[in-house]
């Protein structure tokens, strides 16, 4: 970051792509955490968590705060997921929700979760991890008959949809009572989060980080191609299987919790490109990281906002940044 | 040859389905004078067949609108689904009935939402592919439906406790629906199936190109938007009787015109494969509920048609894709 400033701009002040960003990240966290019923000025924040009995430490503390930080680091995981399957498959459009790895991973978990199965709740993104993994080497598998890029998607779509189908036939068993998680495994949302499944969560994210620095070698080879990739020593299967498995690991743990966040494994990477055009895998994967925070935060707040105080699915409103993204890529495309 | 064998196959599913549903071959002769007199015989008369003729319709409907969309737009892939024509009227029959401007149970007012609906939905398809080749309308129309999904989840979202009843609609299914929801469907669906089918000629040069429909004297966009409208009230009404039933609509059109040598065969044996694909997957979808019904799980799930459709269908597209690569 540091040598980018200096190379773009020869003087010490920050350039305005970096400003964005970090002032939107901030706003961000500052609504996440004073909007709502009640509303906590932002200058009481320290007096009110220093303060066990209120209700508003209640609220700020135990509601508000895990919510925000799952926002953050599942927007995060979600969106590096999908810079990784769109670098892996060098195609801009492999993204989970269209290779089956979302919907696989929201069968498993739903499974678990309304028929009660046996499975402790801190197991379940390994459960997401198997079901994205499944979902995603069925529809690899069928795609390999598919020669062009239009014909992967079709198939894609195609399990996407047999397998969403399955997600409706569980749900159909489901008790009344649950209906306010199953929202959750359709599009993703971020309602109800609590320490309970940040804690269970972190240990995965946590893992994920190394191993998604370790794919960051593999990524720069696997966009020079696959011939050429062969030509410098690089096991291009072995490869490439690796990080689709972290790939899978990233939605695997975000699912548990909060379910396919919808399309952030889209948008972000998109305008990752689009702000850095001339980086490599590593700055698009911090930007992608950051955007993908910054979207499902700012999602997130109007989730829960804009129809208060009825809380509206985050998935539906990040499918709304999703498709305006793909509208605006197809139009990029057709000049 | 298809011909004595594709209407064979018809009555052959169609006794299937009945017989799926726990019907005798005695109640089915005695209700045949429309007068039920035995508990069996007003099941049989109330709820088997209303489930046999909403399948056959709507499957009827969805092969033929497929099959419209795929030689009027000349994209193999094209399929009601796909194009976000059947989800946008999902969606509006969702958003009519979730604001209370039709009851759900009336048959005109469900119609009529769903048309909007999908009217809505393949507009904008046609708005984000505008001026693109094949693979861009593909895109386009996964878009326009994840749009449409999304919409719908805002609704759902905005009374949660629908969500059960309105599980049907997402997913599809055929179960539950009576002679009162068929009023309109009855004429309308057989109606714009003989105007598809006096529609072939135009189809049928639409299907060589803009240039050759230029050059014959036919206005190639006018008679597209033309064709695409009798797929949206094809598609419409199925999506007001079953909802959302994937599949039937990209798979059944591809079966037909293998099995039809001129097209002049290609409609109504999209018409009967797809009446065949639908009634099928729901005689099926009701054994295997029978099947688990003993079960602990059973007694709360009924297995609707458009998880069989789904499945199927994914299997037979993939079958397809992979047919063509290695022939």
């Amino acid at each position: 970051m540091t040598s980018s400033l200096v190379r773009g701009h020869g003087r010490a002040v920050p350039p305005l792509h970096l400003v964005l960003p970090a002032a939107a990240l901030v706003l961000l966290v500052l609504s996440g955490l004073c909007l709502g019923t009640p509303v906590i000025a932002p200058q009481r924040i320290p007096a009110v968590l220093s303060d066990h009995a209120s209700l508003e430490y209640v609220v700020l503390w135990e509601l508000r705060l895990p919510r925000l930080l799952l926002g953050l680091l599942g927007g995060a995981a979600v969106a590096v997921a999908g810079l990784l399957l769109q670098e892996a498959l060098r195609n801009p459009l492999a993204v989970p929700e269209l290779l089956g790895v979302s919907s696989g991973a929201a069968v498993a978990v739903a499974a678990c979760v309304v028929w009660a199965l046996p499975v402790s709740p801190a197991l379940h993104p390994l459960v997401g991890l198997a079901g994205a993994a499944a979902g995603g080497a069925l529809t690899l598998a069928a795609a390999r008959a598919a020669r062009t890029a239009g014909g992967v998607l079709l198939i894609g779509s195609a399990v996407t949809a047999a397998v969403q189908s399955l997600l409706f036939a569980i749900m159909a068993t489901a008790d009344r009572l649950q209906y306010d998680l199953l929202f959750r495994y359709l599009v993703g949302s971020l309602n109800g989060i609590l320490w309970d499944q940040v804690s269970r969560t972190l240990p995965w994210f946590a893992l994920a980080v190394p191993l998604v620095l370790l794919t960051l070698p593999a990524l720069g080879l696997l966009r020079l191609g696959d011939e050429a990739a062969t030509s410098l020593g690089v096991g291009v299967g072995t490869a490439r299987t690796g990080v689709l498995a972290v790939a899978a690991l990233l939605v695997g743990a975000v699912t548990g919790p909060c379910g396919p966040i919808a399309w952030v494994g889209f948008v972000a990477p998109l305008l990752a490109r689009r702000v850095r055009p001339d980086g490599d895998a590593r700055t698009w994967m911090l930007w992608t990281a950051v955007l993908g925070a910054v979207i499902t935060t700012a999602a997130d707040q109007v989730a829960r906002l804009a129809l208060a105080p009825v809380e509206t699915p985050l998935g539906a409103w990040t499918v709304l940044v999703g498709v305006l993204a793909g509208a605006a890529l197809l139009r990029g495309g057709a000049r | 040859m298809t011909r004595v064998f594709v209407p064979l196959l018809v009555v052959l599913t169609a006794l299937l389905h009945l017989s799926a549903g726990g019907a005798e071959p005695g109640d089915l002769l005695a209700v045949a004078d429309g007068r039920p007199a035995t508990l069996d015989e007003r099941i049989l008369w109330e709820l088997g067949l209303p489930r046999l003729v909403t399948a056959a319709l709507a499957g009827a409907a969805l092969g033929v609108a497929g099959h419209l969309l795929q030689t009027s737009l000349r994209n193999q892939l094209a399929a009601p689904e796909l194009t976000a024509v059947n989800p946008g009227a999902v969606l509006g029959v969702l958003a009519a009935t979730t604001f209370g401007l039709v009851s759900p149970d009336s048959a005109l007012g469900g119609l009529g939402a769903a048309l909007l609906g999908g009217v809505l939905g393949g507009a904008v398809t046609w708005l984000l592919s505008a001026g693109g080749g094949p693979g861009r309308a593909v895109i386009a129309g996964l878009l326009g439906s994840a749009l449409m999904g999304g919409l719908v989840t805002l609704l759902l979202a905005y009374q949660p406790g629908r969500f059960g009843n309105v599980l049907r609609w997402l997913v599809g299914s055929v179960e539950g629906r009576v002679w009162d929801h068929l009023v309109i469907a009855v004429w309308w669906i057989p109606l714009w199936l003989c105007v598809a089918w006096a529609a072939t000629a135009v189809t049928t040069i639409l299907q060589g190109g803009d240039q050759h429909a230029a050059s014959l004297g036919l206005a190639p966009r006018r008679a597209r938007l033309a064709v695409l409208g009798i797929a949206v009230a094809l598609i419409a009404c199925a999506a007001s009787l079953a909802g959302a039933i994937a599949f039937v609509g990209l798979v059944v059109p591809h079966a037909a015109r293998r099995l039809t040598g001129g097209p002049g065969g290609h409609v109504p044996a999209a018409a009967l494969l797809g009446a065949v694909a639908l009634v099928g997957a729901d005689a099926s979808a009701q054994v295997l509920t029978r099947l688990i019904a003993g079960t602990e799980l059973g007694h709360r799930l009924g297995l609707p048609a458009g998880v069989i459709t789904a499945l199927a269908g994914a299997a037979v597209l993939v079958a397809i894709v992979y047919r063509e690569k290695n022939p």
